[in-house]
């Protein structure tokens, strides 16, 4: 398989470009802040990364009242992949574009507004736009509206692993030549008080520093966002001549049926998925020159992520958890660490996991601690995994 | 009863964000407005809180014009 990505659009805590997002990610700072847009005191974590006075200019006042944040960010991603695409949509056929996004949770904050205000407030009715708001498919809904896009689509909910395995979909229905163009990726915003205590509740979130791989790891700290990247046939971005970042070579997914929450501890899944992106590109695992980890920081997870890698990587490969600088974005993940992969590429950097302060024995990889490491990347590979099993891998190499 | 036109026409364009001057009395509710379903939905909540009126389902729909829900709303108000 070789789809080009021609376009990158970033919504993140580190940057809403990508130009200020890599300067930051490659500076290895930490995103992650006391959440204030509500009472998070009675928490168990009050921190999350946050993407604070985003401009929404862009998108008409009318309809910012009818979506949920996660469609705002979408849409913003959307618009920024677009013009860096050169995309000129009117000379498209629309048919032939689709819309694959990745999300976890839906649009909560309208979502739960909505329920306080029928159950406490004691309303007696919800928003009419409460049924097309708060649906994971609505920033897909809304994405295909407000370009005139009409092609093959698919809105992929699988957990943390939605927006890693969306771009993985689409790459394949242009494979398959289904489609020409696809922008693909994933949004979520799940800094919001119900979101935010049921992921507490469910017990993965760290009350302190998000600290993948490290001895005294305690979970992920979540955080909002979107990344939206234009995919493209070869032929088809070869004949506009645009840049292109990237080709997505490979992907493979395998399930665990082991248990609702936890990973197989022996990494099992994981690696028959590492194997099959590797296949599928036709690589040898010493072809890769970076991984950039799931790194989703509680034990199990990361130890059975660093024995899955153990076990098809023989030679020590750069394995980095960048999420640690803003949080782990749940169904938008997997496409900001695809964008975050490409600009490594491109400038020869790995992008640090940060926090790491103490050495686990069962985690003996080198996870790039700290500080970005100069490096030229010819091809990287990207891992991300969701409860109920759900292990999703794809591979990139340079344009 | 001049004073409901306006008051329908203010209602319309504090609800959807739209410009006084488009909102005239001809203009139809989706092919010049451009309101949907859920639109309309919300419109008619803010009338009957509005007027304090009750409006059955289906009574005002997007096919009508701005004069045509004005008449309706002034033929409740006689009731």
């Amino acid at each position: 398989m070789k789809v080009a990505i021609t376009g990158i659009g970033i919504v993140a805590p580190p940057g809403v470009c990508k130009e200020e997002f890599w300067q930051n990610i490659k500076a290895g700072k930490s995103f992650i802040s006391p959440i204030t847009r509500f009472d998070a005191s009675t928490y168990p974590s009050q921190v999350a990364g946050q993407v604070e006075n985003l401009n929404t200019n862009p998108i008409p006042r009318r309809l910012l009242k009818k979506i949920d944040k996660f469609s705002v960010m979408a849409l913003i991603a959307t618009d920024q992949a677009l013009k860096d695409a050169s995309l000129d949509l009117a000379k498209e056929n629309p048919y032939s574009i689709g819309i694959f996004t990745g999300n976890a949770l839906g649009g909560w904050l309208y979502a739960e507004t909505e329920l306080r205000d029928l159950y406490v407030e004691g309303r007696d009715g919800v928003s009419p736009y409460l049924a097309s708001a708060w649906f994971p498919a609505a920033p897909q809904g809304q994405i295909s509206i407000y370009y005139g896009i009409k092609g093959y689509s698919k809105t992929v909910v699988a957990d943390r692993a939605s927006a890693l395995m969306a771009i993985g979909y689409a790459a394949q229905v242009i494979g398959n030549k289904k489609i020409d163009i696809a922008f693909a990726g994933g949004t979520e915003a799940p800094v919001t008080p119900y979101a935010l205590l049921c992921c507490s509740t469910e017990g993965s979130i760290s009350r302190g520093p998000y600290r993948p791989f490290d001895k005294e790891r305690n979970g992920f700290v979540i955080g909002e966002g979107a990344g939206i990247l234009v995919l493209e046939d070869i032929e088809h971005a070869l004949k506009r001549g645009v840049n292109i970042y990237g080709l997505i070579t490979g992907y493979g997914t395998f399930c665990n049926g082991i248990d609702r929450i936890m990973p197989d501890p022996n990494g099992k899944g994981l690696a028959k998925a590492l194997k099959a992106a590797l296949d599928m590109a036709g690589y040898k695992p010493q072809d890769i020159d970076y991984i950039c980890a799931d790194g989703v920081g509680t034990k199990l997870g990361d130890i059975s992520e660093t024995r899955a890698i153990k076990e098809v990587f023989e030679k020590k490969i750069p394995v980095s958890a960048p999420k640690s600088m803003f949080g782990y974005l749940l169904g938008a993940a997997g496409a900001v660490d695809v964008i975050i992969a490409l600009l490594a590429m491109q400038n020869s950097i790995i992008p640090p996991t940060i926090n790491y302060q103490t050495k686990d024995p069962e985690c003996d990889l080198d996870y790039v601690p700290n500080k970005s490491r100069p490096k030229e990347i010819k091809r990287a590979l990207i891992i991300s995994r969701g409860r109920g099993g759900i292990n999703a891998v794809l591979t990139i190499e340079r344009g | 009863m001049g004073n409901i036109e306006e008051r329908v026409k203010k209602l319309l364009v504090k609800l959807f964000d739209m410009k006084p001057e488009e909102v005239n009395s001809e203009a139809n509710l989706n092919d010049d407005l451009g309101m949907d379903s859920t639109e309309m939905v919300e419109l008619v909540v803010a009338l009957e809180k509005e007027f304090k009126i009750q409006i059955e389902d289906g009574e005002i729909t997007n096919k009508h014009c701005v004069s045509d829900v004005v008449k309706i709303v002034e033929n409740k108000l006689k009731q």
